[in-house]
């Protein structure tokens, strides 16, 4: 089935469509995916002359071009576009096969291909840009930047774990959690992690995902400490991971 | 590996805190006293209640001195006693950080105050946090944990200033947050004088 033509007035087009400044492509590439969609989703920046295709098989993503990038390469360039305007035509078949990947841990490669080139500085810009709030660092707090990263959605609880264990601070998780026992049982975990990755020879560690049942809890280091964010349903990991980068990033100014 | 502290909480519960005839107990190459939090903080609200105005700061600064004084002295009593050679030790990997973590362990399990490190430049400075300690109950204005203050900059002179004896008024200790003045956690600022 071909995409409708352009003689056809934008407003008539029947399908979903949207502004890139309302909603972000992580969410909706996984609102695809849950939706187990087939056609293509076409983005577009006018004012920057962009324009990218992604192509969808019952919620599995199989291609994605933008400009000369294609696959991988080109989810990255996309994850970083904040405005335009998307498109989803129903029923397209793709031309080409050019993920390898699941949806899902596409979007995790991609996330985090874009955090190391962040760290490179190839993407600073972009980090500093999909802050939530401009507040300068100095009237801001860690207890700020916790409160926040509880309002991303699918986030229950926050935790900053010191290395040996000491909860420095939290939000959210109710009085259920025992926020001693896990600060105790994630510096454990952690130093286990680092041991391994000491004895493979391997980098250190950046990342880490524990999945139980449907719930998840990622870690990563902020400075000499861990954040662990707690979410009950991991399939929105990909977007929790997006949206909480930039806070993270803030957090590690503060341990 | 670096120090956890539930393994030196779990470790320490253990020792046994007997006093002997003089009500002293003997442990971790110091003796300590077992007398109720409000005694403490009674003696530092009619400390400062006594004191005028013009006075206050001083006397502040003579209540953290205090802390500071025996924090040093009863501080590397601790670290070198045998309890922290078996307890602490065989975990300690980061050199004097490590140490600092374990003494900040060894504070919590005795029940002083429930406290870890935030952050730490090595030899430069160091962010305490405090999420539970006996001065947050205590009365008064202002921020008053004058305890947890003295003997975060003697902790950190004991990991970082000469050897000890020699190493003392290095650092200073400043407080920037506390539950007694409606903070969500006291916080403790350690830096060079």
């Amino acid at each position: 089935m071909q995409r409708p033509k352009s003689v056809i007035p934008p407003e008539m087009v029947e399908g979903l469509q949207g502004s890139l400044a309302t909603t972000n492509i992580v969410d909706l590439l996984q609102f695809l995916n849950a939706s187990g969609k087939t056609g293509e989703l076409v983005l577009t920046q006018p004012a920057e002359g962009r324009e990218a295709r992604v192509y969808l098989v019952k919620g599995n993503l199989v291609h994605v071009v933008s400009a000369s990038l294609a696959g991988m390469e080109a989810l990255v360039a996309i994850l970083g576009w904040t405005s335009g305007a998307f498109h989803f035509y129903e029923s397209v078949l793709s031309p080409k096969n050019t993920m390898l990947l699941p949806t899902q841990q596409a979007l995790m490669e991609a996330i985090r291909i874009q955090d190391e080139r962040a760290k490179n500085g190839q993407l600073g810009h972009k980090a500093t840009s999909e802050r939530s709030s401009d507040m300068p660092q100095g009237s801001r707090t860690s207890t700020d930047v916790l409160e926040e990263l509880l309002k991303v959605p699918g986030v229950t609880a926050a935790v900053v774990v010191g290395r040996d264990g000491f909860v420095i601070e939290s939000a959210g998780g109710g009085a259920a959690l025992s926020l001693d026992d896990l600060g105790a049982a994630l510096a454990n975990a952690i130093n286990g992690i680092e041991e391994m990755g000491t004895e493979l020879k391997v980098s250190k560690f950046q990342d880490l995902f524990v999945e139980y049942g449907r719930a998840v809890i990622m870690c990563r280091p902020i400075g000499d400490a861990i954040i662990a964010v707690t979410a009950p349903d991991a399939s929105k990991l990909g977007i929790i991971r997006h949206k909480a980068k930039p806070l993270i990033d803030d957090l590690a100014n503060f341990f | 590996m670096t120090v956890m502290r539930d393994q030196v909480v779990r470790q320490l519960v253990q020792v046994e805190a007997k006093a002997n005839d003089n009500g002293l107990i003997p442990a971790f190459n110091v003796l300590v006293n077992q007398l109720p939090c409000t005694f403490w903080n009674t003696v530092a609200e009619r400390m400062m209640a006594i004191t005028p105005p013009d006075r206050k700061t001083a006397m502040e600064t003579a209540l953290v001195n205090c802390a500071y004084e025996c924090g040093y002295h009863t501080g590397y009593g601790i670290i070198t006693s045998p309890e922290f050679e078996s307890a602490v030790m065989p975990m300690v990997t980061e050199g004097a950080k490590d140490v600092l973590r374990g003494a900040y362990a060894v504070f919590t399990a005795w029940g002083w105050a429930k406290s870890g490190i935030v952050q730490i430049k090595e030899g430069e400075s160091m962010t305490i946090r405090a999420v539970d300690y006996y001065e947050a109950d205590s009365g008064g204005e202002g921020r008053r944990a004058y305890m947890i203050r003295g003997v975060s900059a003697a902790f950190m002179e004991l990991a970082y200033a000469a050897p000890y004896p020699n190493g003392m008024n290095t650092f200073k200790s400043d407080q920037v947050r506390g539950i007694e003045a409606g903070d969500q956690f006291g916080e403790f600022a350690v830096s060079k004088k």
